[in-house]
């Protein structure tokens, strides 16, 4: 076997051990300066190639999660990493995704030798790649990402650039751990709020519909799901109009404190 | 929560067994349940997220009225659309 991966158990993940003192600062700004997810992986990707690239072997780092249960590119340092992580998520095989499933780190040092993916390894050769290091990121169940970093020299990925990379993940995953828990959160809240505002209008109507019909809100509810299914309309605008043809006000606005 | 009809109180009409199509319908469209119930408040709904939990689970009744404004609920967010 020309590649070995391994689980991540015999390094140690102290920032200070490999040379990482203000990883744990830069990822927590990179947290707060990021609205979106997409944008902080950008900067991830970034900043691991950085770290990685030697003058005259530049690392390309895409990083590749899993969405609606398929592998998709999101982010990546440069073009040529992004191509590459597409690249294998079209194969649907390769050793990004070998090391997603597996959720241990993969590292492939001379792509000439490896016997693996044989269609996704011929075309990635092709395309100048020699070494690729692939380290899932450990997002404890939330989603499934991993960092991809493709070298165009073989064997360029040393024991203590694994092991830095190794560190950086990790912490890295708890930075997008609260990336997400914060999406998560303020997603669900302008959600509620959207919610509170069409709730509003339809129990509006409801009422309206008591009144006219002398009918419980059952009924009432009936009438106006009735009305939504069989004109094709959505719930909420059939309530707006039934709003609108009594009051003529066509905007009602929810008190709602933000 | 039922409110009380000319007749009395107007006995809630259990949807059993045939409405269990919407539980199906849940498990095949890999739809968040937090969204859903989101969504379904917003148009009305009156169940708490727990027992939806349940309903769709098959492990609690509801009323006829909810499991439609659950279809509902789900046929407005399969066409695209926010609240």
């Amino acid at each position: 076997m020309t590649a070995y991966g391994n689980s991540t158990g015999g390094f140690g993940f102290n920032s200070g051990a490999h040379g990482l003192p203000d990883v744990d600062m830069q990822l927590l700004d990179m947290v707060l300066d990021n609205g979106d997810i997409t944008a902080f992986l950008n900067d991830l990707a970034v900043v691991a190639a950085s770290r990685l690239s030697v003058p005259g072997n530049p690392v390309h780092c895409g990083v590749t999660v899993i969405r609606h249960k398929r592998p998709e590119a999101v982010a990546s340092n440069d073009a040529e990493a992004h191509a590459l992580d597409e690249l294998q998520n079209g194969f649907g095989d390769g050793p990004c995704l070998t090391a997603l499933h597996s959720k241990a780190w993969l590292l492939v040092p001379d792509l000439a030798t490896e016997q693996r993916w044989p269609a996704y390894v011929a075309v990635a050769k092709a395309q100048g790649v020699a070494s690729i290091l692939a380290m899932p990121l450990d997002l404890a169940g939330e989603a499934e990402a991993v960092l991809n970093l493709y070298s165009g020299r073989s064997h360029a990925f040393s024991p203590d650039d694994i092991a830095t990379v190794a560190a950086f993940t990790n912490q890295a995953a708890s930075a997008i751990r609260l990336v997400l828990r914060i999406t998560q959160l303020s997603e669900a809240r302008s959600d509620l709020s959207c919610a509170l505002k069409s709730r509003t209008i339809i129990d509006m109507a409801v009422g309206a519909i008591m009144a006219e019909n002398r009918c419980t809100r059952e009924t009432a509810f009936g009438i106006l799901t009735k009305a939504s299914s069989t004109r094709n309309v959505k719930l909420r605008e059939v309530a707006a109009s039934v709003i609108a043809s009594i009051s003529g006000e066509k905007e009602i606005d929810t008190y709602f404190d933000e | 929560m039922y409110p009380y009809g000319a007749d009395g109180p107007e006995q809630p009409d259990w949807a059993g067994e045939d409405c269990n199509g919407t539980a199906q319908r849940f498990r095949d469209a890999d739809l968040a349940l937090d969204k859903l119930w989101i969504y379904y408040y917003g148009i009305g709904g009156d169940i708490d997220e727990v027992s939806l939990d349940a309903y769709l689970h098959d492990a609690l009744d509801i009323p006829a009225s909810q499991v439609s404004l659950i279809a509902t609920a789900m046929t407005e967010m399969s066409e695209g659309e926010t609240l």
